[in-house]
């Protein structure tokens, strides 16, 4: 038999034949390396799970339009590519346009949006009643609800007056031959009264359609008929009533109404009739959130493409993606890099506040793990202390028999290295557990399992079991062979 | 031929002389007891002989070489190499089995070799109880395996301190045959004992007293 053969020979018998002194080490160690290892899986684990958590703060990540470009959602899409599907929480488009009440002099910004989204990007929005699941459905700001007294459950008509120009060079350029333009302006008791307008080859008005549906029928009502509307025909923008056409006779307010929105008609791709442009919205809930948000009102996109007759146009898009603060630098770059005219920017009050807490939090589990692994040592040593006067007898009848200090010091460290690689095993796996635990119960999701753990958790048993060993080998080696005579 | 010759040994610890001035000398193959009240100095001449302390004056020649002056490390490899322990209180590791005892001391000295132990457990009278833990041995079992494991690296001499002190008579009696064997064999034994009847199978005793040699005995009934 070799000498390796017998030195492990009795190393192990030393272990398993004396097991309930060693059970106390192995626990200790094991216990030591279970927390151990199960603190190092939360530390890696910390930013994918915090990453979560974070999410529930809103929106990391926006996408806006570069200079001179009108955002849109094939746009956003294809920006949208560049980053990772699995690490996207939520993607929240918004259009942001005035609304107007029908009834009132009110009116207040609306954004159409995609609700499904928005409880993605925004988990911390709290409704009164819930969020509008399809057309004619509005969320309203609880700003906007106490000024205009709206509670769940009832009505509002709200009705899309495009924007005035006021530059006269902007309106002139809208007026291109052929083009057909589209515009409203407030007639009687503000009531509004659309226009749209189809110019000819020179630019002139080929046909004008009024609706003035809104209007008092037997007075503005009247300047949609053909005997007003034809009295523009061959006219070139601007006009000014009374010069270039004359007021429909009983209806002075509306006929002004009815040249102010030509004069500052915008062009459009389809005649926009008062039917489209005005809806009546169900109230379905109240949208409280403590920002700005409560100054708005919500509807959903289809409803806003149909107002504005603008399909598809978008002023910003919020997204929410779980990364870490390098992964989202790369993706803005990447957003960047698909050259799709939309420029992403990181909400840093959100990024820059998850890389702190982070950070803190990292270094706390390290402190942590610090810790236990003093008390780990403190306590193994502690066990192989007594381990030491425990087996005095032992050890001075080895050196009687020959033994130099160097296998003593062999010996013993070999006994706990031997203690720190099945302590290191056991908490591995059980570390992995513990992990398991802290991590549901903590973070409400399961982590993941860490192979390289295993061979870390095992060395660093061993190491610390090793250097626990160091304070009571010293003892060993002191002891005097001599006591073996003495018949103690 | 003198294999172990002590000249002038004293030990001294603080005003108490343990060791006074202390001559002998042990011959090659000679088994010699040495006897003495509690207090005389047995020990600690036991510890000098068996390479576990130094004296404090004199000189102490095992085999020819004076090992009064050596480290405690070199000490150590001469009691490995020359010398095997016998001892009152057997002292086994007490989780290592009859045989594994053994090959401890082989451990120590050479190599380990199952085979040699298990003949040596077969000597004493043992080989069935090879994979037993001294826990499942008697004393005078016990006592027997440490008779092997003394022997087992061939040493120059053997040193027993009080080995029958634990056992009763008939143990005490296969003990003294194996060494009346072993004396055979021409192996030298020291035997450290306060009991006239084991002090009585060696050839010579050394009668200690207050640290110095009182008298010796010639055994005329030796062998008879």
């Amino acid at each position: 038999m070799s000498k390796r053969k017998m030195y492990l020979r009795m190393i192990t018998a030393s272990l398993l034949r004396r097991r309930s002194r060693m059970l106390i080490a192995l626990l200790s160690i094991g216990i030591g390396a279970t927390i151990l290892s199960g603190l190092v899986t939360i530390y890696y684990d910390v930013p994918r799970q915090m990453s979560a958590q974070f999410r529930n703060y809103g929106a990391n990540m926006i996408l806006l339009p570069e200079d001179g470009v009108q955002l849109t959602r094939d746009r956003v899409e294809q920006a949208m590519a560049a980053i990772p599907g699995d690490s996207l929480v939520g993607a929240t488009p918004y259009r942001y346009v005035r609304l107007d009440m029908v009834s009132r002099q009110q009116s207040f910004t609306t954004a159409g949006t995609d609700f499904e989204q928005v409880q993605k990007t925004s988990p911390y929005f709290h409704v009164e009643g819930r969020y509008p699941e399809g057309r004619r459905e509005i969320l309203v700001g609880k700003e906007v609800a106490g000024t205009i007294g709206v509670r769940v459950g009832g009505n509002m008509e709200l009705t899309y007056k495009p924007a005035v120009m006021a530059d006269a060079q902007d309106l002139a350029a809208q007026r291109v031959p052929g083009a057909l333009l589209g515009g409203s302006a407030e007639g009687y008791n503000t009531a509004l009264v659309y226009v749209s307008a189809r110019l000819d080859d020179e630019g002139k008005i080929a046909a004008v359609e009024v609706d003035a549906s809104l209007q008092t029928e037997e007075f503005g009502g009247r300047c949609a008929e053909p005997e007003f509307t034809n009295r523009f025909i061959g006219k070139t923008l601007p006009l000014t009533l009374g010069e270039d056409v004359d007021a429909m006779s009983g209806a002075t307010v509306t006929s002004e109404a009815v040249v102010q929105a030509l004069n500052t008609a915008v062009r459009t791709e389809k005649a926009v009739t008062a039917a489209d442009r005005t809806i009546n919205f169900t109230v379905t809930g109240i949208l409280e959130t403590g920002g700005e948000e409560e100054a708005y009102a919500f509807i959903s996109l289809a409803d806003m493409d149909a107002m504005t007759g603008e399909a598809g146009k978008l002023d910003v898009t919020e997204l929410s993606v779980s990364a870490t603060q390098e992964q989202l630098d790369a993706y803005v770059q990447a957003v960047a890099d698909e050259d799709a005219g939309v420029a992403a920017r990181l909400v840093k009050r959100v990024t820059r506040s998850e890389t702190t807490v982070l950070g803190k939090l990292q270094a706390l589990v390290f402190l942590v793990t610090a810790v236990v692994l003093l008390l780990t040592m403190i306590c193994v040593s502690t066990t192989m202390m007594a381990v030491v006067s425990e087996r005095r007898r032992e050890i001075g009848l080895r050196k009687a028999l020959g033994a130099s200090d160097n296998s003593i010091r062999g010996e013993f460290l070999g006994e706990g290295m031997f203690l720190g690689l099945l302590g290191g095993v056991l908490g591995a796996l059980l570390g992995f557990v513990f992990a398991q635990v802290v991590s549901v119960n903590v973070f409400g999701s399961s982590i993941m399992f860490q192979p390289l753990l295993l061979p870390i958790a095992v060395a660093v048993s061993m190491a610390v079991a090793a250097a626990s060993c160091l304070l009571p080998i010293r003892r060993a080696v002191a002891i005097d062979p001599a006591l073996v005579l003495k018949g103690e | 031929m003198s294999l172990l010759e002590l000249k002038n040994v004293s030990k001294i610890y603080g005003d108490l002389k343990a060791l006074d001035n202390v001559s002998i000398h042990v011959d090659k193959g000679e088994w010699v007891a040495i006897m003495g009240p509690s207090g005389s100095g047995k020990s600690t001449m036991m510890n000098i002989i068996g390479c576990m302390d130094k004296p404090s004056l004199g000189e102490v020649l095992l085999d020819g070489v004076d090992i009064s002056k050596e480290s405690s490390k070199k000490l150590t490899d001469i009691r490995r190499d020359k010398i095997g322990l016998i001892f009152q209180q057997f002292h086994m590791v007490n989780y290592l089995t009859a045989v594994e005892n053994i090959m401890v001391s082989q451990y120590y000295h050479s190599m380990p070799d199952e085979q040699e132990a298990l003949e040596a457990l077969g000597r004493v009278g043992l080989r069935e109880r090879a994979r037993h833990l001294p826990s499942q041995l008697s004393g005078g079992e016990q006592q027997r395996v440490c008779v092997a494991r003394a022997l087992i690296n061939h040493p120059e001499l053997i040193l027993a301190d009080e080995p029958t002190g634990n056992l009763d008579e008939t143990n005490e009696n296969i003990v003294l045959d194996l060494f009346a064997q072993l004396h055979r064999e021409g192996t030298t034994l020291i035997v450290v004992t306060h009991d006239p009847e084991v002090a009585e199978a060696a050839q010579r005793t050394i009668v200690l007293e207050h640290g110095r040699v009182a008298r010796e005995i010639i055994n005329e009934n030796f062998g008879k």
